[in-house]
């Protein structure tokens, strides 16, 4: 296939300069993956040419560093997860954890619908992982899994009670807030509603489906983002900002839809996406963010996730967070944590993402603080995992600092 | 003192596709090359295994010809031929009577032409202008000089033939008005000496008027340059021509990863391989038409090179032995055994040569059938090679180094590698061109500069158009055991000149910041150029 000019994917920008190859954290752990720039702008010329095995294809993590560092704005992950998905429509699947991984919401609505169910399938984990069950399903067993939750976020929003407010936002809360960690979506609204904001939620959102991509389903991803593209779009046009306070979903639908697909309206309402802390430091720019905070004398240690960085918004959490009374926390500063959504959970890849991880965790250990901060969902349990360290949301330190 | 029976002078398409089918008749020939081979006109062309469709109207006799021999080599020369079709498309500035009588002339000529609707070419290729108006699909190709030239000198090698390159014929010998041989100088080395021999053919295509005259006699060659634009990707994967009389700049041949655009026409020296910046605008303005958003898809480079036409002059005693060449068999001026050839498609160069062989042969009393034809130029691998051969090179590496390396090298590529493993690890990251074929090429006596290993692996001709292989080829070569490669500066030199050459007409937009990396890396941190201390 020749490549269409009509998407925003650009491998004629690459100079080959190299730069994405230095700042790769997959690269840096294993010369298994000759890098961004060999499988994506390089290779995408060759896989025009002819087809072969490409093992390399795999390695990508998607945590988008290479994008981040090019000089010359090559989408290169994006060309990477296109020519992935391309290869597994002729290649059988090397895992067969891909599936799951990459379907997370249909797990976790199956999960939330059987009364009860969450405490099997979390039992089910523990157990399966113990008997080696995981292990055949090619999921590794060094992996934190995430737990569901027994009730989901929608039902819990639904019972909570907002004022009204004139600024009206419409929150994405996603698979991992809607069915693992529901509270952080609570501490969301809480928060929000402190700030005089009204937060609505759309039952009709589906999946962002970053995961799908990167797991090579880009199919399905399509559809999903079809749907919400056009209700994000209806959102704005009623003068709504959408919030998402994973940040994965959010670069995902402001950024990646349109690197990947061409839905109208998506341009125009990713003008009015933010980050949901990032929404927050709006507001304080704008001397309307509310400071009434409690003191707090909690040490945390705040690690920034590669796809908050990638959305080039700065670090808003460490605006806003040192305003509370008494909080110490410093920034990691120590790159990539390794688990890139669902790629370290997979049996083969966990060790790459550990040794990726290794400079955080050491990084979390010596600075004796007792909690980690990070906007990621997936991030946290990596974080938690490589040094037992618990690691919440910012929202949740706010939440708290407001005595909520 | 060398002796053979047939010196064939020039290692173009034309010369080697002599030197093969007088090898294949058990004919002694010998070819010499005073540059690389391909070095000239059969790489600085637009790489088309024409079908016809572009003569039908005008040209039947050259029309059938074409898709003759475009079915021939199809078979023979499988692994320098990608057979990727055609696609003609009508845009609404061009004749819809044109159109028709293509059709017509098609059919009479024995191309198939298949209508297809709109959509259906807009699915095949999504970067066509959306306001073309009809499409046909024909049996054109791409073909590779390098790779064609290289082949067929491996199959006349099988018989016995042999070819000598950075030899330069300075003189031609006679004796009673009869060839004797020819004087030929060492590009390398400067050694001169004599090859005897009792025929010589002179296949020097646009410097064929030269050549003639080191034996005192005129051949009128009128040189007519081209100028060709290579893009960094495949914009189409058919190649795609414009349904209307032939014109400049209305053929896109997707080649190997990238797209070549072509072509203009202007009379020129024999060498004049240069390309002005608005030959480029005025070509990528005609390409608009085709594919509307040419400007947005990056220049690799710029080439040119230089037909060869035979200009009828009415005092030349010349003898027509096709359509669009000449066989001069200067008998005629006084020297007996003596032939010059040129003109003609490279796409017919296995049919020119046939035609001048049957000649030859007849002079000098062989009377064996020409077999070129039948014979594949090069095995193609077999299965247990290839296994072998994606067991040990990188992803998408095997399927291009076989197609460039014929059986007999692939294999000892990979030899190569199975005994040192490090050596798959790429030198050129844009062509997927390993240090074990890099090693392997620059072993040969033929090889004597990096862009002779270019030539041959494509080192060199991808996105970074040698940034990044330069110095690695380079600290790849500088060994002991390769005695050419002992002027490190020069070899950066060469090869780098030879790059800039083709980018300083399109020097805008992404090549600009490519080429000023390669200018951070060459001449700012190696100091290549070097600028000395002012005392
Ligand atoms: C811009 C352009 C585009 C073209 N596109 C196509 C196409 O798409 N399809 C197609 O079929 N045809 C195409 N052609 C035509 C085709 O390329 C030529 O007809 C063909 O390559 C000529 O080959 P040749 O061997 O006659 O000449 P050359 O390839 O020029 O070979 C002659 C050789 O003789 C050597 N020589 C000269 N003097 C001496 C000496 N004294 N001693 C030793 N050696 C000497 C030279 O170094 C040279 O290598 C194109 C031509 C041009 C210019």
């Amino acid at each position: 296939m020749a490549i269409n000019k009509h998407h925003a994917i650009d491998p004629d920008k690459c100079t080959a300069c190299t730069i994405c190859i230095t700042a790769c954290p997959v690269t840096a752990a294993t010369r298994k993956f000759r890098g961004p720039k060999m499988t994506g702008p390089a290779l995408t010329r060759l896989r025009k040419l002819v087809s072969d095995d490409d093992p390399m294809l795999d390695y990508c993590s998607n945590c988008k560093t290479c994008d981040l560092v090019c000089p010359s704005g090559v989408p290169i992950s994006t060309l990477n997860m296109l020519a992935k998905n391309e290869y597994y429509k002729t290649h059988p699947r090397k895992s067969p954890a891909d599936d799951m991984l990459a379907h997370s919401e249909k797990m976790g609505k199956l999960i939330t619908s059987i009364p009860l169910a969450s405490t099997f399938a979390n039992l089910g984990m523990t157990i399966g992982k113990s008997v080696g069950m995981l292990g055949a399903m090619g999921i590794s067993s060094n992996a934190k899994m995430p737990s569901y939750a027994s009730e989901s976020f929608i039902s819990k929003f639904k019972k909570i009670k907002q004022t009204s407010y004139q600024r009206k936002v419409v929150f994405f809360s996603g698979c991992f807030i809607n069915y693992n960690q529901p509270e952080v979506g609570v501490d969301m609204v809480k928060v929000y509603q402190k700030n005089k904001i009204e937060v609505a939620i759309d039952e009709n959102f589906v999946c962002c489906g970053s995961p799908m991509v990167a797991g090579g389903y880009i199919d399905d991803a399509r559809v999903n983002a079809a749907k919400n593209a056009k209700l994000l779009k209806a959102w704005v046009d009623k003068g709504y900002d959408i919030i998402t306070a994973c940040t994965s979903c959010g670069l995902m639908l402001k950024q990646e839809y349109q690197e990947l697909f061409d839905f109208e309206g998506m341009s125009e309402y990713a003008e009015h996406m933010y980050d949901s802390v990032e929404y927050l430091a709006k507001l304080h720019d704008e001397g309307e963010f509310n400071t009434e905070f409690a003191n707090d004398s909690t040490e945390y240690i705040y690690h920034a996730p590669c796809h908050l960085k990638v959305q080039a918004i700065g670090r808003p959490s460490m605006e806003l967070l040192p305003l509370v009374p008494g909080i110490k926390i410093q920034e990691a500063d120590a790159g990539c944590c390794g688990i890139s959504g669902s790629y370290g959970f997979k049996a083969d890849k966990n060790p790459i993402a550990m040794k990726v991880g290794a400079k955080l965790f050491g990084k979390i250990k010596d600075s004796h603080a007792e909690l980690g901060v990070c906007e990621c969902g997936t991030c946290r349990l990596q974080m938690e995992n490589g040094s037992g360290v618990p690691a919440i949301h910012p929202l949740t330190v706010l939440r708290k600092a407001y005595g909520l | 003192m060398l002796k053979t029976t047939v010196v064939v002078i020039g290692g173009g398409a034309t010369g080697v596709g002599i030197l093969r089918d007088l090898s294949m008749r058990g004919v002694d020939a010998l070819l010499v090359e005073r540059d690389d081979l391909g070095y000239w006109t059969s790489s600085r062309f637009h790489g088309l295994l024409h079908s016809g469709g572009r003569y039908a109207v005008k040209d039947k006799e050259a029309a059938k010809e074409c898709i003759e021999e475009n079915t021939i080599l199809r078979k023979i020369g499988k692994q320098c031929v990608e057979a990727t079709e055609s696609i003609f498309v009508r845009a609404p500035e061009d004749s819809e009577e044109f159109e028709a009588e293509w059709v017509k002339s098609c059919k009479e000529c024995g191309i198939y032409a298949v209508p297809m609707s709109m959509d259906e070419a807009f699915k095949l290729e999504p970067n066509l202008s959306r306001k073309l108006l009809s499409a046909y699909r024909c049996p054109g190709a791409a073909v590779d000089g390098f790779r064609l030239l290289w082949q067929t000198v491996a199959s006349a090698n099988k018989y016995g033939g042999k070819a000598k390159t950075y030899t330069e014929v300075i003189g031609i010998e006679t004796v009673n008005g009869e060839v004797a041989g020819v004087h030929v100088r060492d590009r390398w080395t400067g050694e001169e000496y004599k090859i005897a021999c009792d025929y010589v053919i002179s296949a020097t295509g646009s410097f064929a008027g030269n050549v003639a005259h080191l034996a005192g006699i005129d051949v009128n060659v009128k040189p007519s340059k081209g100028t060709l634009i290579a893009f960094n990707h495949r914009i189409c994967n058919h190649v795609v021509h414009r349904l209307h009389p032939s014109s400049d700049a209305d053929i896109f041949v997707p080649h190997g990863s990238i797209t070549i655009l072509g072509t203009s026409s202007i009379d020129s020296a024999p060498d004049d391989t240069s390309s002005e910046t608005s030959e480029v605008l005025d070509m990528m303005n005609i390409g608009k038409v085709t594919f509307e958003n040419l400007y947005d898809y990056r220049i690799l480079r710029v080439f040119a090179g230089t037909r060869p036409l035979y200009s009828a002059d009415p005092n030349a005693k010349g003898r027509s032995a096709s359509r669009g060449f000449v066989a001069l068999d200067h008998a005629h001026d006084g020297i007996k055994h003596f032939m010059s050839v040129c003109g003609g498609k490279f796409t017919t160069y296995r049919l020119m040569a046939e035609k001048v062989c049957d000649i030859v042969c007849e002079q000098l009393g062989v009377n064996t059938a020409c077999r070129t034809a039948e014979e594949n130029l090069v095995d193609g691998p077999s299965d247990d090679l290839m296994n072998r051969a994606k067991a040990v090179f990188p992803s998408y590496g095997a399927e291009l180094a076989a197609s460039r390396l014929g059986n007999e090298k692939l294999e000892r590529v990979i030899k190569r590698i199975e005994s040192r493993p490090e050596t798959k690890e790429l030198v050129c990251e844009c062509e997927n061109v390993t240090l074990a074929e890099i090693e392997e090429i620059a072993s040969e006596p033929s090889s004597h500069t990096v862009s002779d290993l270019r030539r041959r692996t494509r080192l060199g001709m991808g996105t970074c158009q040698g940034t990044f292989c330069a110095y690695r080829s380079v600290g790849a070569v500088d060994k002991d055991d390769m005695p050419w490669a002992k002027d490190t500066v020069f070899l950066f030199k060469e090869f780098l000149e030879t790059r800039w050459k083709g980018i300083r007409p399109v020097l805008w937009g992404n090549m600009l910041r490519d080429i000023e990396l390669t200018r951070a890396i060459y001449d700012a941190a190696l100091n290549l150029s070097g600028v000395d201390e002012i005392k």
